[in-house]
């Protein structure tokens, strides 16, 4: 079998300082915190990240100095908080933010997964996003004519085929066929991207693909990289693997308001660890991951009793 | 806020009861959480058992059972209909035309029913809170656009800090000149009034008082000289059924309501 199995650490040095990588994750779900912790060890620099909407990893990152520019379409932690190190490196201008909407960032990757220079849309006419854009001469927003000569105004977004994407899903196997339960709001970036790397809980065999190919969303021709992390996207939410984790989500929420709180946040769990298994431990370890196991039925931890009856 | 303590229903719950009335069966809704899907869930219990709810990240038409805390939590998917992506979502059906109403919040809007949710001026700086999501693209694809807010003068402004959603733009066609589709009809509703833009300039106009409000309340709460329709209403009260399922059924831990 044609094995695409790497390590978290080797496959992480396969990425430059600079490089353009594409996120997927959203908010507090499917994010590639193991892959983002490890490029904090490894101290990446300048990166180039887009992602239509952010997750807990990229703010992580920009937290952690690693990012020049950033261009997405907005995001918070849910109820939990704000992405408050991306704000404040937006405010301060210690980044290069360039703000979309989720669907005008995500035509991007669709022009470039179908190989077309563009994709018309009528969104972000008329808003102060567009405005900012073409402000800063951001080389994705083009505001044309349809050539069918209907005399209608559109935004062109380009096509964008980012040299690195990682996203986390539950399961693939080794020659990178991915499965995912649930919403797939990262499938474009993922195909749009010339090196797909993919974290996951569990490899699992050619044989179960083989049984239910259907259940594929991301077939291995997109796949440069698969990289068993259990618990990869901890201490956000994988649908029908693992629950949130509630108590980090809101530490890391009152951590990430102060510049300092957030050091040490990063001292402490990231490059005071040396992996992902020590993250875990420094988290609450094994007791904190039981509690967290999603319900095959709801996809979450489902908890019983009057309280929540 | 007005004082509602000896009445049999909150601000809250008559905003949800308000706001879900004004769908009709059988459209399909974009919704962000809160409020706004609180309405819908108890449009599609009492007179709409036929709207598609359909949100953003890719879900259509859950019926939770669970309350989450985003459209990111599997609390909100269970039991769906549909998983797809933005672009099955935000292209395929809203993006297409199939959208009749797409229900937002925001931090701030304004009088040609702008909507901002990405940051607000501050003395020396720009202080950025959210971003659009998928804000800006049901804004500009959805044929009505409904939006819940608080009545406070600092949120209903005579013009937003950030166009994050197009309304009305500056007034009159200027939407359309800009190159959007049209939008029939914005209704704005808050913890005083519903408003809406039905007259030529396409300006914010007070289209019905909630009972107990008086039209000062309303003039104090907002950041430019509001105007009320000619044929100003009081908007009509929840019935016992309504509060029973927002109360036993709908959010029965009380998260929005």
């Amino acid at each position: 079998m044609n094995s695409k199995v790497m390590n978290l650490i080797d496959a992480v040095r396969e990425i430059p300082d600079g490089a353009e990588i594409a996120f997927g994750g959203f908010a507090i779900t499917r994010s590639p915190v193991a892959f983002a912790c490890e490029m904090i060890r490894q101290n990446k620099k300048d990166l180039n990240i887009y992602q239509p909407i952010v997750c807990m990893a990229t703010d992580m990152l920009v937290g952690a100095k690693s990012v020049k520019k950033l261009s997405y379409g907005g995001g918070s932690l849910d109820r939990f908080g704000r992405m408050e190190r991306i704000n404040e490196a937006f405010e301060n201008k210690t980044i290069d933010a360039r703000e979309f909407s989720g669907l005008s960032l995500t035509y991007r990757f669709l022009a470039g997964s179908l190989g077309v220079p563009y994709i018309p849309t009528k969104t972000l006419l008329g808003t102060d996003i567009l405005k900012n854009l073409l402000d800063k001469k951001d080389e994705s927003v083009m505001i044309s004519e349809s050539p069918y000569g209907d005399g209608e105004k559109y935004v062109f977004m380009k096509a964008l085929n980012p040299d690195y994407a990682v996203i986390h899903a539950p399961y693939a196997d080794e020659k990178g066929n991915v499965l995912i339960d649930g919403p797939v709001w990262d499938l474009e970036l993922a195909k749009a991207a010339k090196k797909l790397y993919v974290t996951v809980d569990q490899i699992i065999s050619n044989e179960y693909i083989k049984m239910h190919p259907e259940k594929v969303v991301i077939p291995n021709v997109y796949t440069h990289a698969v990289i068993e992390v259990p618990y990869g996207a901890y201490p956000t939410a994988v649908y029908k693997m693992y629950d949130y984790d509630s108590d980090m989500l809101t530490k890391y929420a009152k951590t990430n308001k102060k510049q300092e709180d957030f050091d040490l946040f990063i001292d402490e769990y990231v490059t005071g660890t040396s992996n992902h298994n020590e993250f875990l431990e420094k988290c609450g370890g094994i007791s904190a991951l039981n509690k967290l196991k999603a319900d095959p039925v709801y996809g979450y931890k489902k908890v019983w009793g009057d309280k929540y009856e | 806020m007005i004082n509602m303590s000896n009445s049999k229903f909150t601000t809250n719950e008559l905003m949800a009861v308000t706001a879900s009335r004004l769908l009709k069966d059988g459209q399909n809704i974009v919704v962000g959480l809160g409020l706004p899907q609180v309405a819908t869930l108890l449009a599609k219990s009492t007179h709409a058992p036929h709207l598609n709810i359909i949100f953003e990240i890719g879900v259509v038409n859950p019926e939770s059972v669970d309350t989450g805390v985003g459209i990111a939590d599997p609390r909100l998917w269970y039991r769906s209909d549909y998983f797809t992506s933005f672009i099955g979502s935000l292209g395929h059906i809203l993006q297409r035309g199939l959208v009749d109403v797409g229900f937002l919040g925001g931090l701030q809007i304004d009088k040609f029913g702008n909507i901002n949710s990405t940051g607000v001026h501050e003395k020396d700086y720009f202080r950025h809170i959210n971003g659009s999501g998928g804000a800006a693209d049901i804004a500009s694809y959805s044929k009505n656009i409904f939006a819940i807010a608080k009545h406070q003068k600092r949120k209903i402004v005579d013009m937003v800090d950030f166009i994050t959603t197009v309304g009305y733009l500056n007034g009159g066609a200027t939407r359309e000149n800009s190159g959007l589709p049209k939008c029939k009809s914005i209704r704005i509703i808050t913890n005083l009034c519903v408003m809406n833009f039905n007259n030529q300039l396409r300006e914010m106009q007070i289209e019905s008082v909630h009972p107990g409000v008086t039209k000062d309340q309303i003039i104090e709460n907002t950041g430019f000289d509001i105007k009320f329709a000619g044929d100003l209403k009081e908007t009509d009260l929840p019935d016992d059924n309504e509060i029973y399922l927002l109360r036993n059924v709908i959010d029965p831990k009380k998260l929005y309501i």
